[in-house]
């Protein structure tokens, strides 16, 4: 662009960058209402949110937030479930993205019905079922003590087990999703070259079909993660109490304490946090072609 | 990447059938492929070359016949242990991978010492003269050079079998030219093996050794460019390969070596033919345009009265649509020369061949 | 247009001059007052009970909106303009709005709470409903007469073994411990938090729900998930009535109540006064407990409702002497740090 415009008559290299000029102020004028958008829902809020954690003048609330053993704990357990809940619905995601992508568009359609039940559902049925199907004399257990599997009822709800379970059914489908896009643009001749070229089935997958996904595993897994972070009704309700997440905790600031300082103390390290995750992940799964093609 | 193979049969297809559901893809279809032959696999799509390329790299497997590679029977094995450098239509350039890991993969594959992988790499791509390249991503190659890596990739394990797909398909015709000869060159220099699919006659001529010409499943013709061209088994084949003016008639008479046809009008031509068909056996001869011949040129025994009703100017020659006699067209090829005016629509020549020229195929 | 306008004010203030006629201190009457609530099916039995007479009694029409909201309480009393005449306040902030001066005081001239127990006769708010947190048991595994009566046999798991579920929240748990741990129902307050919680310690390995939404506690006894439970009294009568295994204990029940105020600053607040008088009769009150569950304050409430459903109800006089009032006050002050103290708590392996 600048060789161009340095050979250019001066004319016509002011042509060319009022042009351009003009481009962008188009682009600009396009994007308003995105840009407006953004603004308004989300820049702003954001920024009242820290505004309130600040309020008093004093950094109190992040001192309380970043030192009290209680709050230390619940993120980490948050962003431990948050972690385990992600792992679980790539490994179960993947391999359903897999069938969904390959699979003949009669399978495809039955598939897909069955990943969109959920989302069609709302949040607090879905995880009414679980309490029906989970519990100490839910069908599941029913159906194990009559088939004379176990001889206990399995602690499968107001646990741990029960959360994931929950979290892991309601979040599948935003991991199901972007990989199945990503699977959909793998051109089947890429692992046609790599069985030719001497590559066992393992070997295809890991060094050709994984990382051609990866995009889409990226973007699956931090959609997953993140709404995680932020879970609410399902830890709640399918946890037993015995799951701390923060959100609860931050409601129960806001709603109960007014305590809007705080409240915002914790979001901010909860937002902080999750961009260094974020990034860190980043790091280390972004594929490289990713970048070439820019 | 020397061979040092001594001659013998690296590939043979010995009556292969493939269907996909009640079409038949491949009909009984038998092949070899001597060693350091350029064979290429002719068809219109739709013929089958495609489904026969995929049985030979293994990714369909036939329903009947044997697929025999370097000496051994491959029929069930997977594409992984064939020993088959490939070559796609598009390439199929890994787009994570540097240049360098692309070429690199099948080594790696093969468990080829870290050591050995790189000198060989290095070598493959010196023959495809992108030595400098190894860093770059597909994404920043251009076309040529991206077919280029294809090419060092499928040949830098020393395979026993190059399978080339439509390969040069997508580029433009410059650089298609130059790539086909730098195919050759690469292939002839290494003694690879090579079977080459394509649609395009032109470029079929112009590399193989040996050109088998397919159709609905079915080989029509296997043998050298030439032979295709000038002695074309059928009428497909010899429709297909070039252009040809095909003249209906029976056989009417034998004489000196010659026979003598009847057309549909009555009128009678004399055709040179190595296998005389019985009298009265329907014939059907085989002219192509450059062979046809105007009166100016003096002799010729065939000759009818024709009136030009088209002329193309194609740089090197001219083309003639005449119509003769009986209410056919032939095509006429005349080299362009100096101070010789070209024939205008409306003029009146005399059009002829000699019986050598022709070529008798069966009805 | 303008003659419609004429004759709608010729309307007022012919409605105006009847109001003056009847009682010559009352200031003018509004066309309507806006009343705020949770809204749901309350807002029905709200206007069956009190609204729809109150309207024709008065004729000020009642426009109910809802839900309750502090924030937007707060922001209408600090910007002085008030849509609300009358609103109902959330659980836990009859005592904030009082404490802020968000609200104008029920004026007892106006509003007749002598039939109240005194519990329910705040200066600032007016009672209208009560509940209580009560413990909740399976007929089917603790024959009624058998089963625990009291938060010291809740605690007993030797004596009576199963799951329990207890509310993820330190209001009644504290309360509870206490009263298990031998305290009179009236040297529960100032709460001895050290001791609750030493107490609660006992109880923790066998409670396997910590509630958190009111449906949870009726819901884990009805699945057989737990075979004891602490839950809103509602929550159990609404099951019970539909034959569940399932019975309410009332000692030890901590009474808290529904409450509504007037907000500082509202127009025609008087108007509002005298909705809320409407309110306190008992008859209505019954009318509105027999819809919703949640009887009025009104001690006499209960004769007015079915005889089979009274005993149900928290004010019932039996049950009424066996529980102690959950004093608002304490938690107010204390709320924050009990809460804080109980996730850490919970939190504890």
């Amino acid at each position: 662009m600048t060789e161009a415009v340095a050979t250019l008559p001066l004319a016509a290299g002011d042509r060319v960058r009022r042009r351009h000029a003009r481009s962008v102020l188009g682009a600009l004028a396009l994007s308003t209402p995105a840009l407006v958008l953004l603004l308004v829902f989300f820049a702003l809020p954001l920024l009242r949110l820290f505004w309130l954690s600040v309020d008093a003048g004093t950094f109190l609330p992040y001192e309380k937030a970043l030192t009290e053993r209680l709050y230390l704990t619940v993120f980490w357990e948050t962003f431990k479930i948050a972690a385990a809940v992600t792992v679980l619905t790539l490994l179960l995601g993947y391999p359903v993205a897999y069938f969904l992508a390959t699979t003949t568009r009669l399978w495809q359609f039955v598939g897909f019905a069955f990943v969109m039940l959920p989302f069609w559902t709302s949040i607090l049925v879905r995880t009414y079922a679980w309490m029906v199907l989970l519990g100490r004399n839910g069908v599941v257990n029913r159906t194990l003590l009559d088939l004379g599997l176990i001889t206990e009822p399995l602690p499968l709800l107001h646990n741990f087990t029960g959360v994931l379970i929950g979290m892991v059914h309601v979040l599948l489908p935003y991991m199901i999703f972007p990989i199945y896009n990503a699977m959909r643009k793998v051109d089947a001749d890429l692992v046609r070259a790599a069985e030719g070229l001497g590559a066992p089935g393992y070997a295809v997958f890991r060094r050709i079909y994984l990382p051609l996904t990866m995009e889409g595993v990226l973007a699956g897994t931090t959609l997953v993660f993140i709404l995680s972070l932020g879970f609410f009704i399902t830890p709640a309700l399918l946890g037993g109490g015995r799951v701390a997440m923060i959100a609860v905790i931050i409601e129960q600031q806001v709603r109960e304490f007014l305590n809007w300082g705080f409240a915002g103390a914790l979001s901010v390290v909860l937002l902080a946090s999750t961009l260094v995750v974020y990034g860190l992940v980043h790091r280390l799964l972004r594929p490289r072609f990713a970048e070439g093609v820019r | 990447m020397s061979r040092g193979r001594s001659a013998g049969t690296d590939l043979a297809l010995r009556n292969v059938t493939k269907r996909y559901g009640a079409v038949s893809a491949l009909t009984d279809v038998s092949l070899a492929v001597e060693a350091g032959e350029l064979l290429t696999i002719l068809g219109p799509s739709g013929s089958g070359k495609t489904t026969l390329l995929k049985v030979v790299a293994g990714f369909e497997l036939p329903e009947a016949g044997i697929v025999m590679l370097g000496g051994s029977d491959v029929t069930e094995r997977p594409p992984a242990a064939r020993n088959i450098g490939m070559v796609f239509q598009n390439y199929a350039l890994f787009p994570h991978m540097t240049v360098r890991e692309n070429v690199a993969f099948p080594l790696e594959m093969r468990r080829v010492p870290r050591r050995l992988i790189e000198e060989k790499v290095a070598r493959a791509l010196a023959l495809v003269e992108l030595t400098g390249y190894e860093a770059r991503l597909p994404t920043q190659l251009s076309g040529g050079q991206q077919q280029r890596v294809a090419l060092a990739r499928a040949i830098v394990f020393d395979p026993i079998l190059l399978l080339l797909d439509e390969p040069f398909g997508a580029l433009d015709r410059k650089l298609r030219e130059q790539m086909q000869l730098e195919v050759r060159r690469l292939q002839r220099q290494l003694g690879l093996t090579t079977l080459f699919i394509t649609h395009d006659q032109e470029e079929a001529l112009v590399l193989s050794d040996r050109i088998a010409v397919m159709s609905h499943g079915r080989i029509e013709q296997i043998g050298a460019p030439d032979e295709i061209y000038e002695r074309p088994a059928n009428g497909f084949v010899a429709d297909f390969v070039g252009e040809s003016n095909v003249i209906a008639g029976r056989a009417a008479a034998r004489k000196d070596g010659l026979v003598e046809i009847e057309l549909e009008d009555g009128a009678r031509i004399c055709v040179a033919g190595d296998r005389i068909p019985d009298a009265g056996a329907e014939v059907r001869v085989l002219v192509r345009p450059e062979r046809l011949e105007l009166a100016s040129d003096g002799a010729a025994i065939n000759r009818v009265a024709g009136t030009v009703v088209e002329t193309v100017y194609l740089g090197t020659s001219y083309k003639y649509r005449l119509r003769v006699p009986g209410g056919r067209e032939w095509l006429v090829r005349r080299p362009v020369r100096a101070g010789e005016a070209p024939l205008a629509p409306g003029d009146s020549v005399a059009v002829g061949f000699a019986p050598g020229d022709a070529h008798l195929i069966a009805g | 247009m303008k003659r419609r306008t004429v004759i709608a004010g010729l309307g007022c203030v012919a409605l105006s001059g009847i109001g003056r006629a009847r009682a010559q201190s009352e200031p003018p009457k509004p066309r309507q007052i806006v009343v705020n609530a949770s809204g749901g099916a309350m807002a029905t039995a709200l206007r069956k009970a009190y609204f729809d007479s109150f309207e024709k009694e008065y004729g000020i029409r009642i426009v109910d909106t809802s839900p309750t909201d502090f924030g937007k309480l707060r922001a209408m009393v600090e910007s002085g303009n008030v849509e609300w005449t009358v609103t109902e306040l959330g659980g836990q902030d009859a005592i904030r709005v009082a404490r802020m001066g968000l609200v104008e005081k029920i004026d007892p001239k106006i509003v007749d709470r002598s039939g109240f127990p005194e519990q329910a006769r705040s200066e600032t708010v007016y009672t209208s409903s009560l509940y209580s947190t009560v413990l909740a048991y399976r007929t089917d595994v603790f024959k009624p007469g058998s089963h625990p009566k009291s938060w010291a046999e809740f605690w007993d798991v030797k004596k009576f073994p199963g799951a329990r579920s207890l509310r993820n929240h330190p209001v009644d748990n504290l309360e509870f411990a206490l009263l298990a741990d031998g305290v009179p129902l009236d040297k529960i307050y100032p709460i001895d938090m050290d001791r609750a919680f030493k107490k609660l310690d006992e109880i923790k390995p066998h409670v396997t729900v910590w509630w958190t939404t009111g449906a949870q506690p009726a819901q884990l006894l009805v699945d057989k998930e737990v075979v004891l439970a602490t839950g809103w009294n509602g929550r159990f009568y609404d099951v019970i009535k539909k034959g569940a295994p399932i019975a309410i204990e009332w000692n030890g029940g901590s009474i808290k109540e529904g409450t509504f105020a007037i907000p500082k600053g509202a127009k025609d607040a008087y108007w509002g006064q005298k909705l809320l008088a409407w309110m306190s009769d008992p008859k209505r009150q019954a009318v509105y407990a027999t819809e919703l569950g949640y009887p009025g304050p009104h001690l006499e409430t209960t004769k007015y409702v079915d005889p089979k459903v009274a005993p149900q109800m928290p004010n019932y006089p039996e049950n009424l002497k066996k529980q102690f009032w959950n004093n608002k006050q304490w938690w107010d002050e204390n709320g924050e740090k009990a809460a804080e103290r109980w996730n850490q708590w919970l939190l504890k392996k």
